[in-house]
């Protein structure tokens, strides 16, 4: 036993000597930074205690940004898997071409970020010659042509509407295969005594996939609460406050940009409560999620 | 006789020992690191590398190496001088790298080679810079940044439309500037071209207003009122109201609302809208959109009423070298940095790269030929945001450009603007510490 012990460590070893050294490490070391003022220019840190912290409370910007990240994470969530979940239940009915479907669904999910930003702010949203105006007037609906999807009121609907387009792919594909390993004799049975689609659906579809569900939505919650590069992206010479999340606005408090903003310490406490509320959503979710795991 | 060779010959040696240890010592080689703010395709870059070469070239102990990083150069400076990385010069924009690397204490004062004469010129090197350049963000006296690109704020406009309608005089007052709004529109143009999401755009209207109402510095020295209570002058409620005026009569068209960079500029490049009020790059990022025939004009941001400033009190946008103070080697930057000020190698830059320039008797590009005249007739110099930018940048970006992008995308009112940037700027500089 020592000895399968000491054999277990010793494989386990260069693996978590990565693990403390590139992330551990950095981790407790921006910790420590976040109770800094600090530039990052030079070794002159001031020691400010919990002032950073205090400083996000009064931040409106920070808690702007973290009202859009919240919002990206429950409402796009929501719709995420809504339509992850319809688009599943069509793709199984049986319909032709399925493959060819669910590539088409995925395909978002290996374009380029830089390449769709470009092709939802500027051919989509643009407010003379995109297509959402055009499509809307050729259909007749001239007051929906007029709404100006990139307006300061309506930016952050409208990214969020590309997110979620880009994001439901990548579920689909991930529901679809947690459905096709359930049994279809289940479903030839339920259909036997009786059930119905939906039936069917909440009774066998959605226990038998729940341990997919929640590695799909913990993954969702992880990366929309850290999202960076749509955002980022979307407004192309310089993040608009309006689409702020918490990563976008930590790299611009942090990393300086043409306005040559270099808090490094109080980005770093944004950093730390943004990695705390990932870790709180997770343990809340695990808890929610949590249910008899049924064996097939 | 063999006596006498014999001793020829050590005399003649001994002659030539010093002589070739002077060479040795003196042809010591030199590597210099440069990061650059350029990436490698960029005109701008490829021209920079032409002058590395050729002044390598003319000094063969000396090996500039240089690293194109793009925009971000001075976060990556940054990181990299934190972890002890050796960057002899730099090279960014004057604003943010004045509020960076500078005022961080990691500059070297350039004064003493600003002094020395210049390479091509029986004068200082510093007196054959257009005025006002070296000195706009030297502190105390002391001068850290070495200026070569020089772009103007200005509006920019299609000649063409505004003959159409009959102006053959750019305005140079505000009565003026709203009639030619006004004749463009009746004329079926946009009169002003904008964007939604470029807030250092949208500010140049508050920092033309308040540099033209109250001269040059007031702006800045509002920004430093730590009650807030200079916002309430008078002059900053009328040019809230008077950027409302141009969205409420349409001198603004109401789409631009939506536009997001480069939507804006594009309706000017394709003959929709008239003019930009914007950096003299725009002629030539419009270069691939406009008609051939497309001739571009600049005009210098009108007279307010009343106003302390004067009509050529000029924002510019710099790019400047910096040379990073604990560097090994300030001589032999000092003498390239020398060498690419010569006219010759300012108008190569002005002639490939097609921008303005930090020396006086440079031609700039035909397209921008009006930013070369206000630049020459410029009566003052000021940077972003009246300098706030390098000075207060959290101040500025978090809560000052904030405010204004409301009140120009019509989210808050005149009134509300000056409240807000009241109460927000007290708070900000109670807590500043």
């Amino acid at each position: 036993m020592r000895a399968r012990t000491r054999l277990i460590l010793t494989f386990l070893f260069p693996a978590s000597l990565l693990y403390i050294v590139f992330f551990i490490y950095p981790a407790l070391r921006a910790l420590y930074t976040s109770f800094f003022d600090w530039s990052g220019f030079s070794d002159n840190a001031r020691f400010t205690g919990l002032d950073n912290y205090r400083q996000l409370y009064r931040d409106d910007l920070f808690i702007e940004s973290m009202s859009n990240t919240l919002t990206i994470l429950i409402a796009g969530g929501i719709i995420v898997f809504g339509l992850a979940f319809a688009l599943t239940i069509l793709l199984n009915s049986g319909i032709r071409g399925r493959k060819l479907f669910r590539a088409v669904i995925f395909l978002p999910n290996i374009v380029a970020v830089i390449a769709l930003t470009t092709m939802w702010s500027v051919a989509i949203y643009h407010p003379r010659f995109g297509l959402l105006k055009n499509g809307l007037a050729y259909l007749g609906l001239e007051s929906w042509s007029t709404i100006l999807f990139t307006s300061p009121q309506n930016i952050f609907k409208s990214m969020m509407a590309a997110i979620i387009w880009i994001n439901v792919g990548f579920y689909v594909v991930l529901l679809m295969a947690g459905i096709d390993k359930i049994p279809t004799e289940l479903y030839e049975a339920a259909k036997i005594d009786g059930a119905n689609q939906v039936q069917m659906f909440y009774k066998i579809t959605v226990p038998l996939l729940w341990d997919v569900i929640t590695v799909g939505i913990v993954l969702w919650s992880i990366n929309a609460l850290k999202i960076f590069e749509f955002p980022f992206a979307f407004t192309a010479l310089e993040p608009s406050p309006n689409t702020y999340t918490v990563a976008v606005y930590l790299y611009v408090m942090g990393f300086g940009q043409r306005t040559p903003i270099y808090r490094l310490g109080y980005a770093t406490a944004m950093g730390v409560v943004l990695v705390l509320t990932v870790i709180l959503v997770v343990i809340v979710l695990r808890r929610v999620m949590r249910r008899e795991v049924i064996q097939y | 006789m063999k006596n006498v060779k014999l001793l020829t010959l050590l005399l003649v040696a001994a002659l030539a020992l010093p002589l070739g240890v002077g060479v040795s010592s003196g042809q010591d080689e030199v590597k210099l690191v440069y990061w650059s703010m350029w990436n490698e395709t960029e005109p701008q870059a490829q021209v920079i590398q032409s002058w590395i070469e050729a002044f390598e070239a003319a000094n063969p102990n000396i090996d500039i190496q240089a690293t194109w990083n793009g925009r971000q150069n001075q976060t990556l400076v940054r990181t990299a001088l934190s972890a002890g990385e050796t960057i002899d010069f730099v090279d960014q924009d004057a604003d943010p790298i004045s509020g960076g690397l500078v005022a961080e204490g990691l500059a070297l004062p350039l004064n003493e080679y600003l002094d020395e004469t210049a390479l091509d010129e029986d004068m200082p090197v510093r007196d054959v810079f257009t005025p006002g350049t070296l000195d706009l963000f030297a502190v105390d006296g002391q001068v850290y940044l070495w200026p070569y690109v020089y772009n103007t704020s200005q509006f920019w406009y299609n000649k063409d439309a505004f003959a159409e309608v009959g102006i053959e005089q750019p305005p140079a007052t505000w009565e003026e500037f709203l009639d030619a709004c006004q004749k463009l529109l009746d004329a079926g143009y946009d009169p002003i071209a904008a964007e939604s999401d470029i807030q250092f755009y949208q500010i140049d209207y508050l920092t033309y207003q308040a540099v033209r109402y109250g001269g040059v510095g007031f702006l800045l020295q509002t920004l430093e009122d730590p009650t807030g209570e200079m916002w309430r002058d008078p002059i900053y409620l009328q040019a809230a109201q008077n950027m409302r005026e141009l969205w409420d009569k349409g001198y603004i068209p109401p789409e631009s609302a939506g536009y997001l960079w480069p939507a804006g500029q594009q309706t000017l490049g394709v003959g929709l809208a008239a003019m930009e009020l914007v950096g003299s790059w725009l002629p030539i990022e419009l270069a691939n959109v406009v008609e051939g025939s497309f001739e571009w004009g600049g005009f210098n941001f009108p007279a307010m009423p009343d106003g302390a400033g004067d009509q050529n009190d000029l924002m510019v946008y710099l790019l400047s070298f910096m040379v990073v103070k604990d560097t090994e080697h300030p001589r032999e930057i000092a003498d390239f940095l020398k060498f690419i000020t010569t006219q010759e190698n300012m108008q190569q830059m002005a002639d490939e790269a097609l921008v303005g320039v930090t020396r006086v008797d440079v031609e700039w590009a035909p397209e921008i030929a009006d930013g070369a005249a206000a630049a020459a007739n410029a009566t003052a110099v000021f940077g972003m945001a009246d300098g706030g930018v390098a000075l207060y940048p959290e101040l500025v970006n978090n809560i000052l450009y904030v405010n204004w992008s409301k009140l120009f995308l019509g989210e808050i009112t005149p009134e509300e603007f000056v409240e807000t940037m009241v109460d927000d700027q007290a708070e900000y500089w109670a807590n500043a510490g």
